[in-house]
């Protein structure tokens, strides 16, 4: 599903090029879930940035579902998110304009991908089929962060980018969110790549890797 | 489209779609923003295409009367035309066709040009083209129509609607005579009756005089040695004469566009600014950023014709309300006949349009650069970083001291004497107003950061100052468009105002120092002799003023020019009062002695045109041959578009064969009331002497002076009307600015209140932060007006028109525009703090809660 291979990275600075990934290599296979850990800084997100194709590598070569991403044009890395991907930030990233079905069948529609049928049921099972007609401003942080989950799922991807989905909320909002993401992944069949600094979070996950300095540390199964 | 892409158009189709609809539903959630875009397109279209709307409906009117014209020939000698003429030209074998054209006055005292042609000559492709076509319906294209008896008076669809009568109806002249049944004829200009010759010439007295032989167009024959064709510049035509007048209507009317594109400009940083969290989120989901920009670009199209087609249809009617007020002061300044109804081509559509919508691709210009440049990774960062601020700054100082240096450059840059251009006084303007509006935030920002840092102590008061200043700071990237639309209306308001009062000021006075004379007489030009001889018996008047007139060429070494000529009595009751600006020696009674021993006075415009200056020599083409004499002095001659040389009235009878014109009369000082009611009453009677002539006209000296007043204030009717919505438009910039970022000002004053500062209190700050910061513009606006007030009176002005009025500055309009801009704030200001106001604990807590 998702290869990384001798992946680098550096960031221009005043003080001259700041590394941030140095040589990293993963893979998920499809319907894997892997979670991403490590102190702040040590590139988790650029990582996830770079597999979302929001961002280009120095080097290395990264392939998605069998694409290469690395030498792939803006437009075709844009067509690659809207249909293979669902990303979840922390920060939900809803559209304030649109109403709360039509934040959940945003990326589904864009990409020609909507399932009225799959996206009712993600309403449902996301407690948020009384509130369809809500802005997201009249919702907690909670629900809003569940219809940004539904808004990635929404488009059945092949694989799930989510960073530090539940790091805005409470810890019950939280543990309420966690539960219904893996078990919405779970039986839509996608890849999950999660980063996170909660041990606990990434606990609920098949795989754990840490990034320290740009480089990924051994990998812990559970 | 190729096979392969064919398939893939209509999931790109569908993405498309969904993101448009996602973009546009932002106006649904603020709906505000819409509106200031709407109404900033809609009033810079409707200004703009107002003035257009009169520019086009004044120019098709030119073109109209300049059909009727062109070509024709003249004498080489510079005696009139005649019969005999005629009858030579066509056994030489010209296609020439004799018109006679002059004014005729009706018996309700409107006065009309008639054309007087003879329609079996006339030749094909002028006025009788489509008339020979055989139709002979209503319109009256049969050409003997005219000839048949009764014969025809035709006239323009504007004309029979302003004289409000009916076709076949017959008009009555002054003198009781009857014309010809009225028939439409849609290609005549307003303010034109033509008739058969014979008709118009027994109308006008004019005798076997003509004046104008018609020549068929491409005509091939010769020219006989005696004839030539006419100057291309002799007698300018109403479109070149009028030319300065509507480039200052179109001024105004781009000032106007500029302002009510600066809304928009406001309107779409501030739907980007809200956007960009969304823009980055649609990129993340998969829109590619080109898609974005064309999704942005096909919304500015859509918007832009939303706003701009109501917007054209608004000009329209503004320019229906203003049109007679510019017609009758074209009517008055140029004697150019304008209807009064709009008359509009198609390129009129297409370029208000075209103009409205270019400008709105430039203010959205910065939007679609920004998105295509978006930083995708970003996400969230929606706000520009204080230091990015500064640089915007930085970079704007630099451009408005740019734009300064050019306009000063444009100011210093030697132009050829005499030869001020338009075109490089206005770009003068427009450069020192951009430049103004650019600097305009830069030195907003460094004077609150001065009172900032200047307030001294640490009290609650000085707290909530600093606080307010500190505010106003930050508001100030999003109200400087607002207050840049308020900075250029209140300069251009103060300059014009400024202008205007000047010019009316000097004018009256002008006028007073010209209409000495108590009556003016016009009498018909066979009885005018009789008349003088009888006036100079009458022991009620004390001096006679004659004045004639007639056109000749001033000959130079570099060319020909048209000048109006005029002959005056110098009697000291007129020079005594009579102004000049320049005379040898600065010695005014050696030039009106100059004069009566056979020099010549000229215009300030014919001086500015040619450089002629007291002293020099000028050659006038006269009938018996060139006419030099010397240059006495110049005077000034406002209203007067053309040149003009004033030569003594028995020069310009004996010289140039002159018509009789009108008389002045001065009235014997003391004169009792009775008296002088039994002379007006006798003036107004046909004179025994004269035989069968009618009576002559009388005017009284109050009466020209209400109509040149009246001339006056129409003029600029449309002037004040302009500036007036200009900044109307602002104050809607100031209030739809305001609008759309009251929720966000809300936020941030929710902190203060849940700090424990009473509502009343947030109220006042506010009303007082938009007041004085409409005050400091208008502070800054004052000088830009007067500036502004200069370059129309000593630059534009004499460009435009050749003469230069003297500077006056007006500070009761000063304080005038201060109490405006603060009032223009404090009302714009009015219904988001009424909102702040009346927002409930609650609304306040959930927005103290969000900020």
């Amino acid at each position: 599903m998702l290869e990384m291979r001798d992946i680098r990275k550096a960031y221009a600075t005043p003080q001259g090029p700041l590394p941030v990934l140095d040589g990293v290599d993963l893979s998920l296979a499809a319907g894997a879930s892997l979670a991403l850990m490590g102190e702040s800084g040590s590139g988790k997100s650029t990582l996830l940035h770079l597999a979302a194709g929001l961002d280009t590598a120095d080097s290395g070569e990264i392939t998605l579902d069998g694409q290469r991403l690395s030498t792939a044009s803006e437009p075709a890395r844009a067509a690659l998110r809207r249909t293979r991907l669902g990303l979840v930030f922390q920060q939900f990233h809803l559209v304030p304009s649109l109403s709360v079905a039509d934040n959940l069948t945003l990326q589904a529609r864009l990409a020609g991908r909507e399932t009225p049928d799959w996206s009712q049921e993600l309403l449902t099972r996301l407690g948020l089929a009384e509130m369809a007609d809500r802005y997201p401003e009249q919702l907690s942080g909670g629900q809003q962060q569940r219809l940004a989950i539904g808004r990635a799922l929404a488009g059945r991807p092949a694989l799930l980018l989510a960073d530090e989905p539940t790091g805005n909320l409470d810890e019950a909002s939280a543990e309420t969110v966690l539960t219904l993401l893996l078990e919405l992944v779970r039986d839509s069949g996608c890849a999950l790549l999660m980063v996170t600094h909660s041990a606990r979070v990434a606990s609920r996950l098949e795989r754990r890797l840490t990034l320290s300095h740009g480089r990924l540390l051994a990998e812990e199964a559970r | 489209m190729t096979e392969r892409g064919a398939p893939r158009l209509v999931p790109h189709l569908a993405m498309a779609r969904t993101a448009l609809v996602t973009l546009l539903s932002h106006y649904r959630r603020h709906p505000g923003q819409l509106a200031m875009l709407l109404v900033g397109l809609w009033v810079a279209s409707a200004l703009w295409s107002g003035v257009q709307a009169i520019n086009a409906s004044a120019r098709d009117s030119y073109a109209r009367a300049e059909a009727l014209l062109s070509p024709s020939l003249e004498r080489r000698d510079g005696a009139p035309l005649s019969y005999a003429d005629f009858t030579t030209l066509r056994r030489a074998g010209l296609a020439v066709s004799p018109l006679v054209e002059g004014t005729i006055e009706l018996n309700d005292g409107q006065r009309l040009n008639v054309l007087g042609i003879e329609p079996l000559s006339l030749p094909a492709g002028g006025i009788g083209e489509d008339r020979s076509a055989g139709n002979d319906g209503e319109d009256g294209a049969n050409p003997l129509g005219l000839l048949q008896p009764p014969g025809q008076t035709r006239l323009a669809p504007e004309t029979l609607a302003t004289l409000n009568a009916s076709p076949g109806e017959r008009l009555v002249g002054a003198g009781g005579e009857r014309l010809p049944p009225l028939v439409i004829d849609a290609q005549l200009p307003p303010g034109t009756l033509m008739m058969d010759i014979t008709r118009a010439a027994d109308l006008l007295e004019r005798g076997p005089r003509i004046d104008t032989l018609l020549l068929a167009a491409g005509s091939q024959t010769a020219l006989p040695a005696a004839y030539r064709p006419t100057p291309a510049a002799q007698g300018l035509s109403p479109g070149q004469l009028t030319e300065s007048f509507h480039l200052n209507l179109t001024a105004m009317g781009l000032l106007a566009l500029v302002v009510g594109l600066l809304i928009v400009h406001a309107a779409l940083g501030l739907a980007l600014e809200q956007r960009l969290g969304l823009l980055r989120t649609l990129r993340a989901l998969g829109v590619p950023g080109r898609t974005l920009v064309g999704l942005l670009a096909i919304e500015l199209v859509l918007l832009g014709l939303a706003g701009t087609l109501p917007g054209i249809l608004a000009g329209l009617w503004l320019a229906s309300v203003l049109l007679p007020d510019v017609a009758a002061s074209l009517e008055a300044l140029f004697s150019a006949s304008v209807g009064a109804s709009l008359s509009l081509p198609w390129h009129f559509w297409a370029g208000s349009l075209a103009i409205t919508l270019g400008g709105l691709a430039t203010a959205g210009l910065g939007m679609l650069w920004r998105t295509a440049r978006l930083d995708i990774l970003a996400l969230g960062h929606a706000q520009p970083s204080r230091a990015d601020g500064r640089r915007r700054y930085r970079r704007q100082a630099g451009l408005a001291a740019l734009t300064w240096l050019a306009a000063l450059g444009l100011w210093l840059w030697p132009t050829p004497a005499g030869t001020p251009s338009l075109i490089a006084g206005f770009a003068m303007v427009a450069l020192a107003l951009a430049g103004s509006a650019l600097g305009l935030s830069v030195l907003l920002g460094a004077v609150l950061e001065g009172l900032k840092r200047g307030l001294p102590g640490n009290s609650p008061r000085t707290a909530l100052i600093r606080w307010a200043l500190a505010d106003l700071q930050l508001q100030l990237p999003r109200l400087q468009l607002a207050m840049m639309a308020l900075l250029l209306a209140l300069a251009t308001n103060l300059g014009v105002a400024g202008m205007v009062g000047g010019f009316r000021l000097t004018f009256l006075d002008w006028l007073d120092q010209r209409l000495v004379a108590d009556l003016y007489l016009r009498p018909p030009p066979a009885a005018y002799d009789s008349w003088r001889d009888w006036l100079e018996t009458r022991p009620e008047i004390a001096t006679l003023l004659e004045r004639r007139e007639t056109d000749t060429r001033l000959i130079r070494a570099e060319g020909e020019r048209p000048v109006a000529l005029q002959g005056i009595s110098p009697d000291p009751a007129l020079t005594a009062s009579w102004p000049l600006l320049a005379t040898l020696n600065a010695d005014r009674a050696a030039a009106w002695q100059s004069l009566r021993e056979g020099a010549a006075l000229i215009n300030e415009q014919l001086a500015i045109a040619t450089g002629l200056a007291p002293g020099d020599m000028l050659t006038l083409a006269s009938p018996t041959g060139p006419f030099t004499t010397q240059v006495a002095g110049i005077y000034p001659d406002y209203g007067n578009p053309r040149g003009e040389v004033t030569l003594t009235v028995e020069r310009l009878s004996q010289r140039f064969a002159a018509k009789p014109g009108s008389m002045g009369l001065v009235l014997t000082p003391g004169l009792a009331a009775a008296d002088e009611a039994a002379l007006r009453q006798r003036l107004t009677r046909p004179l025994p002497e004269a035989g069968e002539a009618p009576a002559p006209s009388l005017i009284d000296q109050r009466s020209l002076h209400r109509q040149a007043r009246q001339v006056f204030e129409r003029t600029f009717a449309v002037t004040r009307a302009l500036t007036g919505l200009t900044l109307g438009v602002a104050a809607l910039a100031l209030f739809t600015g305001l609008l759309a970022q009251a929720r966000e000002r809300r936020a941030r004053l929710a902190p203060l209140w849940a700090l424990g500062l009473g509502r009343t209190t947030l109220l006042g700050v506010t009303l007082a932060q938009l007041g004085g910061l409409a005050l400091a513009t208008a502070l800054l606006a004052l000088p830009l007006g007067v500036a502004l007030n200069w370059a129309l009176v000593a630059e534009i002005n004499v460009a435009a028109f050749g003469w230069r009025l003297p500077l006056h500055v007006f500070p009761a309009a000063w304080v005038q525009a201060l109490g405006l801009a603060v009032l223009v704030a404090l009302l714009a200001a009015a219904l988001p703090a009424w909102r702040l106001w009346r927002a409930p604990p609650r609304q306040l807590l959930e927005e103290f809660s969000a900020s």
